[in-house]
């Protein structure tokens, strides 16, 4: 195994630029998951890793050596592909083999690493069926088991879940995540699924636009989202973002809504509107933490229900607030209906503030 | 309303009946169309001349002979030594235009498919350029060509006439096949330890085989048949193919039936056999091109 280090890495295609200055560095064992909405450059930057194209500058390294200019074949690295990519003329045992042929290992050694995969991903008894008479779980599996037959330095796997069935998905995953603990195995793992990044990754490198927008823990980027992107891909339903305006009244620096009414903010978050490059400040909150209350309390603002939908152990209500719906969720039991008049207390601990003009996270060092 | 709609439902069910009969006929008279001068052929080639020239005709030979057979193949007397000459360098003609189409086809087909090179459009465009006209237009041109080129009365220069015309279909019907693989097996296979080439050859040519032979049995039908080229280009008797041979062979004398339709059959053998072989492989090939999976 050995930890990669991506330095400064474009990619250009004419004048569009794919992939714009990243830099991050993969520790040796640590999954690393590049997430993002489709376009973002996560499945470039893979692609550049693995050296299937040419970058246009910066530098790859994986462990101590630097890869720009070594092939595929000799970067010592496994990858596993969207469509699989099983070489649909060899039998599942020959498409386990390949590798290690091209590698000249001796037959005997060959045959003993493919059965022992076999073995560990628990297909045996498929090893002499064609690719197409497998059904997706286990041509994923087939996919994982040739690159794991390799004993590479780096995995890569691209979006390898997409392709199968929700319920697949799920058990898929728990899959590779016990394999990641297992093997102690570096993996960069390329998914527009931010549940899957934060699900599985140790660290997750949130992508947009070409540009590296957080790297950092699932939990840290979870409850510190560095902008308004990364704060509204991660978690689901999306964070809440509406836009307020901040001014000082009687001293004390509330955030004003459309509807007039005004929110007064805690002394910390006072000092974080104070940094804001404008008067515009956008107000950040996941569903969980907006009170929802049937009656005006102190603090709440009033807004109107819009939508309700009930999932069974939780219910989703979007209500229209400032020209932003916002999502709260509540108890199954608190019945709310579609244009109702409800108030909502937002969290001051929790709630998250933008500079409205920048989208940068407002923060006080 | 159920029995209406039963009613209706039978009506529809007679007319598709009627409609599947029709085509059914159809069918049967086009097998009889195509089938019957084989066949005939067949029949005459194994009738005495004297028998083939008979009104009315003898439907069934009174007395089948395979002397006309025995003639053809026979190489001690000159008709057998004139036939076999002229089967073989059609053979030799048809193979080395095949293989050569196969040589340039494939990797040219697989730049087309794979590669974004400058031009790429243009050339593509340009190499279908050429079927868009008959093939009779570039009779005299070509000859102009060859006689500059020193290749006229020269095997060479048929295999150069043919390959121009049967090169385009066999880029364009291989690059169907190559724009069916994924590329992402390519890279699998690279990252797996294989060269770009060895990708190529241990990946990607493996599953394109149907589009080669394909490719193949379309290259050496279409040498094997030609005609009009090779009259114009070869005159010495000892480089005739057989298409021209043949017609050449049986005008000199008194026009001997059985023999000429023993040597169509002969003629006709290889590309039938060919065909019978391998043409599991051509109805993928042209199938598989055209569908994306």
């Amino acid at each position: 195994m050995a930890h990669v280090v991506l330095r400064d890495l474009v990619k250009t295609y004419g004048s569009f630029k794919a992939v714009n200055d990243v830099s991050l560095t993969v520790n040796d064992g640590e999954f690393v998951a590049l997430v993002g909405p489709s376009g973002c450059g996560k499945t470039t930057t893979l692609n550049l890793v693995a050296g299937l194209i040419p970058i246009t500058s910066g530098e790859i390294a994986i462990g101590d050596r630097v890869v720009n200019d070594v092939d595929p074949k000799d970067r010592d690295i496994a990858m596993v592909f969207q469509n699989y990519a099983l070489y649909p003329q060899k039998t599942v045992y020959k498409n386990l083999a390949f590798p290690l042929q091209m590698r000249r290992l001796p037959r005997d050694e060959i045959d003993r690493k493919v059965k022992e995969a076999a073995r560990v991903l628990d297909m045996t008894h498929l090893l002499e069926r064609k690719p197409r008479e497998l059904s997706g779980g286990q041509q994923q599996r087939v996919a994982l088991g040739r690159a794991l037959v390799r004993d590479p330095a780096v995995f890569l796997m691209d979006e390898p879940l997409s392709n199968l069935d929700a319920k697949l998905r799920v058990q898929m995953r728990s899959e590779i995540k016990r394999f990641h603990q297992d093997l102690k195995a570096t993996i960069i793992y390329v998914t527009h699924d931010q549940l899957e990044a934060v699900t599985m990754a140790d660290k997750m490198a949130v992508m947009n636009g070409g540009f590296l927008q957080q790297y950092n823990s699932p939990a840290q980027v979870f409850a510190h989202p560095v902008n308004m992107f990364v704060a509204s891909f991660i978690g689901s339903p999306a964070m809440s973002l509406i836009p307020l305006e901040a001014s000082t009244v009687d001293g004390r620096t509330v955030l004003t809504g459309a509807e007039g009414w005004t929110l007064p903010l805690s002394p910390l978050n006072a000092r974080k509107v104070q940094r804001s490059t404008t008067k515009k400040v956008v107000l950040g909150a996941r569903h969980s933490t907006i009170k929802l209350t049937s009656h005006a309390a102190p603090g709440a603002i009033p807004a109107r229900a819009y939508t309700v939908e009930p999932t069974g152990d939780v219910t989703f209500v979007q209500a229209l607030l400032s020209g932003a719906l916002v999502n709260i969720s509540v108890a199954p039991n608190i019945a709310v209906a579609p244009d109702e008049q409800i108030w909502l207390e937002f969290d001051q601990e929790r709630m998250h503030l933008f500079d409205g003009a920048t989208e940068m996270a407002l923060k006080v060092d | 309303m159920t029995s209406m709609t039963a009613i209706v439902a039978t009506k529809t069910r007679k007319q598709i009946d009627v409609w599947r009969m029709v085509g059914r006929i159809f069918l049967v008279f086009m097998l009889l169309y195509t089938a019957l001068p084989m066949i005939w052929m067949l029949l005459t080639s194994i009738k005495s001349g004297f028998a083939a020239m008979q009104l009315p005709p003898q439907w069934w030979p009174n007395e089948p002979t395979l002397a006309s057979y025995q003639k053809l193949l026979d190489p001690t007397n000159s008709v057998g030594q004139d036939f076999l000459r002229f089967f073989w360098n059609s053979l030799f003609v048809s193979t080395a235009t095949t293989i050569l189409a196969v040589i340039v086809a494939v990797p040219a087909a697989y730049a087309f498919s794979r590669f974004d090179f400058p031009g790429r459009k243009f050339l593509f465009f340009a190499v279908l350029l050429r079927n868009m006209f008959p093939a009779v237009i570039f009779l005299v041109p070509l000859f102009i060509l060859m006689r500059l080129l020193g290749l006229v009365n020269t095997h060479g220069s048929l295999i150069i006439t043919y390959l121009t015309f049967g090169l385009p279909l066999a880029i364009w019907l291989l690059k169907g096949f190559y724009d069916n693989i994924p590329y992402q097996l390519e890279q699998a296979a690279r990252i797996d330890g294989a060269t770009r080439f060895q990708a190529f050859l241990l990946i990607v040519m493996p599953l394109s085989t149907p589009g080669i032979i394909a490719t193949a049995i379309y290259s050496f039908i279409g040498a094997w048949n030609e005609y009009i080229f090779a009259y114009t280009f070869l005159n010495r008797n000892e480089q005739l193919t057989l298409p021209v041979g043949i017609q050449r062979f049986f005008s000199e004398n008194t026009t001997d039936f059985p023999g000429l339709m023993a040597a169509s059959f002969i003629m006709s053998l290889p590309v039938v056999v060919l065909f019978l072989l391998l043409q599991r492989y051509f109805v993928r090939a042209l199938t598989e091109g055209a569908v994306k999976h």
